[in-house]
């Protein structure tokens, strides 16, 4: 009994934590880039969940249509973003306060357009993968390990694009130094707008990948948002090597408190987990001692 | 106003007009609108619908205080707190808690409800306002969530079981009912207003309210000159709080109750809206945004979802397009074309103002 519920608390644990750190990879990476907070991340996730289940529901299409649909619809929607929000703005002297307002406008916008589309009833989005096996008592969904396959191969897709191709070098240089980089003839701003588009996709295979498991509604994307922000600066801000640990640590760590304590502590137990490491680390796991604006 | 300039050049040294702009608000100004408002419901309950609008007008103060001292922080220091609800409801329950369990009389219980909510204010501003904009977004959020769920789950004199508190006495005037009793209601909330705006005016123009100013436009200017950076956010934090909480308080008692739903999302993203529509960094923005929010509410809430569509594109667009709101504008037009002629503060301000002020619009708007 014991037995299984600890593996249950590690199974689930790492199974949220792909999920986090996929969401908080999105996050991470713009927050790196443009420095900007996105707080409409969440519903990013909702959109894709919503097209997908839309071409499945609506369109009568296989899971494996839907997928690349929501995601690309992810995408363009992080691409709008960027278009009417992001760029009118940049270089201002506003720009935190103005990107911070409207990524929370465009969220609470998303959820209730949302609403008005779809019902709030939950719905479900079919999984990918049939099946489970069993291990010591405890269910264990191929779709589960679909999730946490995809996740380790994005992040290694992304770390291998950050580092070996050509628009990567260019989004980490412009990460590390706007100005420089825009003297040596980089695009700045459309390698924002590919950033943001990479993070919206992200975002996206997240919500429909996780979608099977927690259903959707229209307010869905808020909770993966936060415990991404939280992933996120846990691990430290800008810092992909830091999404990937914090979102397995702060996930199973979430998993054992809801197995223990119940799921209405999971969220307060990680918050304080975070603000026990900001007092020990500020700058996070693998954080670098820069991160001052904002 | 300079004729009465002028005598007092005569009497001691001219003072610089940028320094003490509060001087420039005229008493007739100030007298006229608090006149309008002690008058206003006599008038109003005269109307077939004035109940209606005396309490709407009630709901317009008290939100214009939880929106003016978030702006307070916000706007003009520059610390992106969200837990302007959660001290909010610190008050909301603190008094509540008081009447009901204690049996404490609302108007005694009130007095805690702003105590409270800024040791409260003070228990978070502690870790959290070292901290910068994510950080504090992420640990304020956090403590918004902390205390949802407390309210939701913990004891059950504080709890009530999941709902909040459901019966809390309201405030009673001796044997008064009925009308008068809603025009002393609605002086008390008045009362709150006017004490909250008097003093967020003076702590904005305030060293306090210069210092902060300085922080939020140029930290490193300012904390190379002396300002001590965690202090004065705390002051500030604790100050907004205190008065959030007395207008939770006062809410509280005037419902009868607070629910668990004040932690909904959508109350917090009213009042943002409040902020930025009105304008955000400046002193009349909150108060004239709370007036736009609640009376375009009243015709908007038949919508249903597609007011919080709406609201949330409004919130985006102006966020990102004109990002110091609705009242500069208003401002503007006044100076333009109502603005007595005789006063020469105004044409000279910009120039010694503007040559000190980094390239900021906003900075010269928080000086007038």
């Amino acid at each position: 009994m014991q037995y299984t519920q600890i593996v249950q608390a590690v199974w689930g644990g790492l199974l949220f934590g792909a999920v986090y750190g996929l969401m908080a990879l999105g996050l991470t990476l713009v927050w790196g880039a443009v420095r900007l907070l996105n707080l409409a991340h969440g519903a990013i996730f909702v959109v894709a969940a919503y097209v997908a289940y839309a071409t499945v529901a609506n369109l009568h299409q296989p899971i494996l249509v839907a997928l690349p649909v929501g995601v690309a619809a992810a995408a363009a929607f992080a691409y709008l973003m960027h278009l009417f929000l992001v760029r009118p703005v940049l270089g201002k002297p506003g720009f935190d306060n103005a990107t911070l307002m409207a990524t929370i406008g465009i969220s609470i916008s998303v959820q209730a357009a949302a609403l008005l589309i779809f019902n709030p009833e939950y719905k479900v989005i079919p999984p990918v993968l049939q099946g489970s096996n069993l291990l010591a008592g405890v269910q264990v969904t191929n779709q589960g390990l679909l999730v946490i396959g995809t996740s380790l191969a994005l992040f290694a897709l992304v770390y291998l694009f950050l580092t070996y191709t050509r628009q990567g070098m260019a989004i980490r240089a412009v990460s590390q130094q706007m100005e420089a980089a825009s003297l040596m003839a980089i695009p700045v701003v459309r390698t924002y707008a590919v950033v943001i588009a990479i993070s919206g996709a992200l975002a996206g295979v997240a919500g429909i990948l996780l979608s099977p498991f927690f259903f959707l509604n229209p307010s869905s994307g808020f909770n993966p948002m936060i415990q991404a922000l939280i992933v996120t600066i846990f691990g430290g801000l800008g810092s992909i090597r830091g999404a990937l640990v914090a979102g397995y640590v702060l996930g199973v760590f979430e998993s054992f408190v809801e197995v223990y304590f119940g799921v209405a502590w999971a969220l307060p137990g990680v918050f304080l987990l975070i603000i026990l490491m900001l007092i020990v680390r500020p700058n996070g796991l693998f954080g670098t001692g820069d991160v001052r604006r904002l | 106003m300079s004729a009465e300039t002028a005598a007092s050049t005569l009497a001691r040294p001219a003072i610089d007009q940028a320094a003490a702009p509060w001087r420039r608000v005229s008493i007739y100004t100030v007298g006229g609108a608090v006149l309008l408002g002690l008058l206003m419901p006599w008038l109003l309950v005269r109307l077939d619908i004035g109940d209606y609008l005396v309490t709407l007008l009630i709901l317009f103060f008290i939100q214009a205080v939880v929106a003016q001292s978030w702006n307070l922080i916000m706007g003009y220091g520059g610390i992106y707190s969200f837990a302007q609800v959660a001290l909010y409801a610190v008050g909301g329950w603190a008094t509540g808690v008081l009447a009901n369990t204690l049996g404490w009389n609302p108007f005694i219980a009130i007095l805690f409800a702003p105590v409270l909510a800024g040791l409260a204010a003070l228990l978070i501003g502690l870790p959290t306002l070292r901290l910068r904009g994510v950080y504090v977004v992420l640990l304020t959020l956090a403590f918004h969530e902390l205390s949802r769920v407390f309210a939701i789950n913990g004891p059950r004199f504080i709890s009530g079981g999941g709902y909040g508190l459901t019966i809390v006495p309201t405030f009673q005037f001796g044997s008064v009912i009925g009308e008068q009793r809603t025009i002393y209601l609605y002086y008390l909330a008045m009362a709150i207003f006017a004490i909250a705006t008097l003093v967020i005016w003076r702590v904005i123009h305030s060293p306090l309210g210069v210092a902060v100013t300085a922080l939020r436009d140029s930290e490193t200017y300012a904390v190379s000159r002396g300002i001590n950076q965690f202090r004065i956010r705390l002051v500030l934090f604790v100050l907004s709080a205190f008065f959030t909480g007395l207008a939770g308080g006062y809410m509280t008692h005037y419902q009868g109750g607070i629910s668990t739903s004040v932690f909904d999302f959508p109350r917090l993203i009213d009042l943002l809206a409040m902020i930025v529509i009105g304008g955000w960094g400046s002193f009349g923005g909150p108060i004239m945004g709370a007036g736009i929010v609640i009376g375009l509410d009243q015709y908007l809430v038949a919508l249903g979802d597609f007011r919080t569509l709406a609201e949330g594109l409004i919130l985006a667009g102006i966020a990102v397009f004109a990002p110091q709101g609705v009242w500069p504008l208003l401002r503007n037009a006044f100076e333009r074309f109502l603005a007595p002629e005789s006063s020469p503060a105004r044409s000279d301000q910009p120039s010694p103002a503007g040559a000190a002020e980094p390239p900021d619009d906003r900075a010269q708007e928080d000086e007038r």
